[in-house]
């Protein structure tokens, strides 16, 4: 995705005048709904935030801090595992596989085992912080080193220089502007890692925050934090989208293009690697760390949970029901989101007045950590299915709806004027030319956005609804059966990262039809 | 060491022949020998294989078989000094360095002492006079171009392997440079090979000009222009020019005619 550039003057005070409005609707909202424990005023949030502001301050110091250490450490993550994949070019598939994989991992899980190993204290927020960014950091990246026609390259060879000069002269350079607009994303993800583990069992921070009002069903307090997190998470964004405009003004057209999609037989070599790779981490961290055979579960614990422990049926049945709860919300929720945001950003290139406030709109709301307002939305809509369905889509919706949007802005000029010089209407040119202009950006969204929506399925179902996959987790994590636990962990990595994948395989399908110069 | 430095050095392909992976055979099996100092012209109709053979001699594209020799060296030695450049076909200059920088990068990439008098005269020669500090990006085409062009010369190169360097500059602009740019290249005594589509320009600019059949490629017609130099828009309209310009044209739709059926190697 593109760094946003800021609005002209017109459309910022524009901005302001919407702001203005929405708080106004929202203040006259909570006040029509007082008593339904669902909505607070914007005042009400003011006037909590005025009665506690050093509660307050000290979790949101305390939360910054350990996104701060998770976003740095994630990206220093990302530019190591970057800089593997080019000197070893063969090991890329290898790479991005089993970072993806480990990307996959749902925090809902991993948060709980990491409590146990680190105990108490920040570690667990600050793994949980760097395991949200380096992904999103790492794809950027990745396309960005490679962002430099043939011509450039040739250039310093035929000055005799080699590889390392290619590295210095022109692939780190032309990185640059992919790699902050990743860290402009990373940004607000740091912080939502940072909160989701102090989900579990930190002792300070926005999380702690957020659980107690939920438990006590503090409607000011809730909105309060969660305004507060958006505010940090949109002003996160917005500085680094500064950043990135004095460092580097030549902001990349497309940022989420896919990483070269193998062809099948090849695809399916580098999956058993990955598969391979992933098992042999696996057991190698079991080791390295020493861990309690307790909790610390291996492969053949897992495979023996599954298959041939006297109650391995139980467990295969326990997981079946979750994992089918788990989908009847996630995949109404992914189809709707995605259905949403392509819809809304095709709508928008017919009424092209209004397209500027929404994509601001959107790219500011698409930073807001949507999983810390879920408690918002289980208030509002209950804790049935409208609720979780709904989190889910707007998960996907806002990614799906700036990729979308940029990508219709993507369609080439010139084609423009050939339409032009047809007399195309509107539709015509929707049709014919941007939405096929469009589909590289739906699809690198849609395929990001699948652990996203894992990601906020689990932890509504967690924190609010009690069914589920997400649920199944906390609770065996709770019961302490790890048995259970890392059998659901490892069914849940497995179905993003195939449900990535498959994404991924329609996504080449279709590139290779309409943008075939994005599969080099 | 530095004598022998600024001898411009023979080019010399033996049986080089190029087929890509995807089975096009570009360039069928040469044999060809570029003088020391002297400028070859390469004209073809497009798609012959005039940058595959350049980016050969450059020892950036390797030959599928044949040899190829300069100053008595493979192309990897010359690679290896840094001596000669290219101007690529298309300019690929770095759009995040101003014009100056772009050519100050040839030299710091061919490990020549950084030397701003020399860039500053170059890019006065080449016309780009106040656009020292300018990106890439604010230039015209054959802005670009003329700034690729100065990179090359930056690093005086005792081989130059110019890729229609004038193809998007205007006709007072080319004719200026054609003017100019011979001077340098002759006062340093550099072996130049120059691809372009202008006949005109060949004859104007070269001492020899080669017109290649369409892909694969294969020498049709040798032609020696023996005009004397320094050369002058104005020689355009001598009886001399246009007889050379004429044997062109024929050697070139000769080379289209004999193409159907292939030419066989020479
Ligand atoms: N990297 C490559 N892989 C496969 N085929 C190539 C490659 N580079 C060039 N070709 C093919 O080789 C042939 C010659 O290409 P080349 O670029 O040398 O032509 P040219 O004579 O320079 O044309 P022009 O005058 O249009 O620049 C063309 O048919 C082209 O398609
Ligand atoms: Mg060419």
């Amino acid at each position: 995705m593109t760094t946003l550039a800021l609005p002209a003057p017109g459309p910022r005070l524009r901005g302001l005048v919407l702001t203005l409005l929405a708080l106004a609707g929202w203040e006259l909202a909570a006040r029509a709904l007082t008593g339904a424990f669902v909505l607070a005023a914007p005042s009400q949030v003011l006037g909590w935030l005025a009665a506690n502001p050093g509660l307050m301050a000290r979790a949101l110091r305390e939360t910054l801090t350990n996104a701060a250490a998770g976003f740095v450490l994630g990206n220093l993550a990302a530019l190591a595992l970057a800089a593997l994949a080019l000197l070893w070019p063969r090991a890329q598939a290898l790479v991005t596989g089993v970072a993806l994989v480990v990307f996959c991992l749902p925090l809902v899980a991993t948060g709980p085992i990491l409590r146990v190993i680190f105990g108490p204290g920040a570690g667990p927020q600050i793994v949980l912080a760097a395991l949200a960014v380096y992904y999103t950091t790492l794809i950027p990246l990745l396309v960005g080193l490679r962002a430099a026609p043939a011509s450039w390259f040739d250039l310093v060879h035929s000055y005799g220089r080699g590889r390392w000069s290619a590295l210095v002269h022109v692939r780190a350079r032309a990185a640059l502007p992919y790699l902050v607009a990743g860290l402009q994303i990373a940004a607000p993800a740091a912080f939502l890692g940072a909160i989701v583990g102090e989900f579990t069992g930190a002792e300070r921070g926005m999380g702690v925050l957020t659980i107690r009002a939920l438990r006590g069903l503090d409607v000011p307090m809730t909105w309060a934090l969660a305004t507060v997190a958006t505010a940090v998470a949109m002003l996160a964004y917005v500085a680094l989208g500064a950043l990135a405009r004095r460092l580097a003004p030549d902001a990349p057209p497309l940022l989420l293009s896919p990483p070269p999609a193998p062809a099948r037989r090849q695809g399916l070599r580098a999956a058993a690697l990955v598969c391979a790779a992933t098992l042999a981490l696996w057991w190698g961290a079991i080791a390295a760390f020493d861990l309690n055979p307790f909790f610390a579960k291996s492969p053949t614990d897992v495979a023996a949970a599954l298959l041939t422990d006297a109650d391995a049926g139980a467990t295969r049945a326990k997981l079946g029901v979750a994992l089918a709860e788990t989908a009847a919300f996630l995949l109404p929720g992914y189809l709707a989101g995605l259905a949403a945001g392509a819809g809304l950003a095709m709508a928008l290139v017919l009424a092209p007045q209004v397209a500027g406030p929404v994509m601001s709109a959107a790219i500011a709301l698409r930073s807001v950590p949507i999983v810390t307002t879920a408690p918002l939305i289980v208030l509002a809509l209950g804790r049935g299915a409208a609720g979780t369905v709904t989190l889910v889509a707007v998960m996907v919706f806002f990614p799906t709806l700036v990729a979308c949007l940029h990508g219709l802005r993507q369609t080439p000029g010139q084609v423009m004027d050939v339409m032009d010089s047809f007399a195309a209407t509107r539709l015509t040119r929707l049709l014919r030319v941007r939405i096929p202009a469009m589909l590289p950006a739906f699809f690198a969204a849609a395929r990001m956005a699948v652990p996203a929506a894992v990601l906020a399925v689990t932890v509504v179902e967690w924190l609010a609804t009690g069914r589920g996959l997400g649920s199944l987790m906390a609770l065996s994590a709770s019961l302490s059966d790890y048995d259970l636990l890392w059998s659901a962990v490892v069914l849940t990595t497995t179905l993003s990262a195939l449900c990535h994948a498959a994404v991924a395989r329609i996504e080449a399908r279709v590139l290779r039809r309409y943008a075939p110069e994005q599969l080099t | 060491m530095a004598a022998e430095r600024t001898d411009p050095p023979a080019v010399i392909c033996r049986a080089v022949a190029k087929t890509f992976a995807g089975g096009t055979e570009a360039v069928r099996p040469l044999d060809l020998r570029l003088e020391p100092g002297q400028t070859t012209a390469l004209v073809g109709p497009s798609g012959c294989g005039k940058s595959t053979l350049l980016r050969m001699i450059a020892g950036l594209e390797p030959p599928t078989s044949g040899s190829i020799e300069i100053g008595g060296a493979p192309p990897a030695e010359t690679l290896r000094r840094a001596d000669l450049s290219v101007a690529f076909q298309d300019p690929s200059l770095l759009p995040w360095r101003s014009v100056r920088g772009n050519i100050a990068l040839a030299l710091s990439l061919a490990r020549r002492p950084a030397d701003a008098r020399a860039i500053d005269e170059l890019i006065a020669l080449v016309g780009l006079e106040g656009f020292g500090d300018t990106r890439p990006a604010q230039l015209s085409g054959g802005m670009r171009q003329r700034a690729a062009i100065a990179r090359a010369l930056v690093t005086e190169p005792r081989l130059l392997l110019l890729d229609e360097p004038f193809g998007a500059v205007d006709e007072l602009t080319r004719q200026q440079l054609a003017q100019d740019l011979p001077r340098l290249w002759e006062a340093r005594g550099t072996t130049t090979v120059l691809v372009t589509h202008s006949v005109t320009e060949a004859v104007m600019l070269s001492d020899r000009i080669l017109v290649l059949s369409p892909r694969p490629a294969a020498i049709v017609a040798d032609i020696a222009i023996d005009l004397p130099r320094p050369r002058a828009p104005g020689d355009a309209r001598t009886d001399a020019f246009a007889a050379l310009t004429d044997a062109v044209h024929e050697a070139l739709s000769q080379g289209m005619a004999r193409a159907e059926p292939p030419l066989a190697a020479q």
